[in-house]
């Protein structure tokens, strides 16, 4: 029997929209702030403007992923599916709710997170490793294939700062895809590097689905979500819309999205 | 929760609603050693590698803040230092403001500063202020030396049994340093100003602390004010270590200091926690 990989329960998710200057809600910061606001007059400039007022990202969300499963993520701009996939990725946590996650995970929200200009391609391997969660004997272990996969070899003691930007990505591309994760959560990464690199991607997610692992991909890319995953999820203003077999949830997306914006 | 347990071992990781009160998680921190070792080494490498004199820059600070002080309080003000020549009595409390400020500053710019990669990846945010430790211990270590050599010029100040106490006294200033780092990091995601705040009151902080003057100069009745600040008993018991000054530290005043410490390390740790729970959502 198929295994759950992900249930998630209820989610919400709420976001205070701030029309004063930086900062937080809490009354901690009032008090600190109080001697301060003469001087930045903010109270006497923005009197209107002082009320926060909630917008929920996510609303009630629940949904249930099952071990093996590939699972894309779609909808308009703050649609609320980037929100769902950084508290996947415990970026952020939810106002509400529950999920939880029963295999090992790793979120891949960019290429090359924690790359330094001023650090060596070997350094930087091993940071952004450290950063997508991969241990560092696994690193160790991968590093070769690593390299080799980026073709920089020649470069990989040499701050990145001089590599082009090609050799850039490609290394830092080389890293995320030696994440032997079971769940594997990623953002519109598909998007980077030329036709090449995507096509080079899209194999290893081939790959990856093959070894039984789970995908979940946000993605505007309609043919990339049709192409590597099964079901589909359509967020819309924080409300699950539809859930269900790829093609046909992309293809009423599609539809609505042609009609007028209600 | 048994369950929830898979085969492979794997406990299930919950998603829930931040709560205002959470502990650290030390488990986890400890699987991302990795990561600690790794942080570490990028905020060496990159302190060195982006300024002309390198290394030599942990050499000539103390030793510039030593002359500035040397000059102004040593020679021209004259402050009575009870016989002890002023570089050497400087010296041997700077080490340890040198720490805390370092310790303070680093870990208040911890969160705001790695923000780019907190919104894009998962790690326990701890790790970012706890590595900084480690840069800081590099430079207290080369004012120690510092320190050493002049001790050794003065030849009246030998390495006694009294250095067996510096071990103590270090992890009771990491714990205390972090702690009060923490609570500025915490404070620096809701309240932008904490910077300049911070810098104002790391300078009081260091004039209320007796680093440049004894604490003799103060009148007898008000120097138990001093000591409401925890620095000024570890500065003591610096001196008592380096210079044979004053009396040995009771184990009562090293628990109570231990205890302080700790406490104070865990609201930091707290009020970290909450931030960092946060802080995704406000930058």
């Amino acid at each position: 029997m198929s295994q759950l990989a992900i249930n998630a329960v209820n989610v919400w998710k709420e976001y205070r929209i701030r029309h004063t200057l930086g900062g937080s809600q809490s009354s901690f910061k009032a008090v600190l702030n109080a001697p301060f606001n003469w001087m930045l007059r903010r109270s006497e400039e923005y009197p209107h403007l002082q009320k926060s007022e909630p917008f929920f990202a996510l609303k009630g969300v629940s949904f249930e992923i099952e071990h093996g499963e590939s699972v894309g993520l779609i909808g308009r701009n703050g649609s609320g599916k980037s929100t769902l996939l950084k508290i996947l990725s415990r970026i952020t946590r939810p106002s509400e709710g529950r999920i939880t996650i029963y295999q090992q995970v790793n979120a891949l929200l960019e290429v090359g997170t924690g790359f330094n200009a001023e650090l060596s391609g070997r350094e930087n391997i091993y940071l952004n490793g450290s950063f997508l969660g991969m241990k560092t004997s696994e690193i160790r272990q991968k590093f070769d294939e690593i390299v080799a996969f980026s073709e920089v070899e020649q470069f990989i003691d040499m701050p990145v700062k001089y590599y082009s930007s090609g050799m850039f990505v490609r290394l830092a591309f080389s890293v995320a895809v030696h994440l032997t994760p079971e769940i594997l959560l990623l953002d519109e990464v598909l998007s980077v590097g030329d036709a090449g690199f995507q096509h080079k991607s899209m194999e290893k997610m081939r790959e990856l689905l093959g070894s039984g692992a789970t995908i979940i991909l946000v993605s505007h890319n309609a043919q990339a979500i049709r192409d590597i995953c099964k079901r589909a999820i359509w967020l819309d203003k924080g409300v699950i819309q539809r859930d269900g077999s790829s093609s046909v949830v992309e293809e009423e997306y599609r539809k609505f999205l042609e009609e007028p914006i209600s | 929760m048994d369950i929830l347990k898979k085969k492979n071992g794997i406990v299930p990781i919950v998603i829930t609603p931040p709560s205002s009160l959470e502990l650290p998680d030390f488990r986890e921190l400890w699987e991302y050693r990795g990561l600690f070792f790794f942080l570490i080494r990028r905020d060496i490498k990159l302190r060195f590698q982006q300024t002309v004199i390198g290394f030599l820059w942990v050499v000539l600070q103390p030793l510039i803040q030593m002359l500035i002080f040397y000059v102004i309080l040593g020679v021209l003000i004259n402050v009575p230092t009870n016989g002890i020549p002023y570089p050497i009595f400087f010296l041997s409390a700077f080490v340890v403001w040198q720490f805390f400020t370092q310790v303070v500053n680093n870990s208040a710019f911890s969160l705001v500063g790695n923000i780019s990669v907190i919104i894009k990846s998962y790690f326990p945010r701890l790790a970012l202020p706890l590595s900084t430790i480690a840069n800081a211990l590099i430079d207290f270590g080369v004012s120690f030396l510092v320190l050493q050599v002049f001790l050794l010029i003065d030849k009246n100040y030998p390495i006694t049994y009294r250095y067996l106490l510096l071990p103590v006294l270090l992890v009771i200033t990491i714990i205390f340093s972090s702690g009060v780092g923490l609570l500025f990091g915490a404070l620096m995601v809701v309240f932008r100003d904490t910077k300049n705040l911070l810098n104002f009151i790391l300078m009081m902080w260091m004039y209320v602390t007796p680093i440049m003057y004894p604490i003799t100069i103060a009148p007898e009745k008000y120097r138990i004010l001093f000591y409401f600040n925890p620095l000024t008993s570890l500065v003591d018991a610096y001196r008592w270590v380096f210079l044979g000054q004053g009396d040995l530290p009771r184990i009562s005043f090293l628990s109570i200091s231990i205890l302080i410490a700790t406490l104070i390390w865990f609201s930091g740790a707290i009020a970290f926690r909450a931030m960092e729970n946060k802080i995704a959502d406000v930058m």
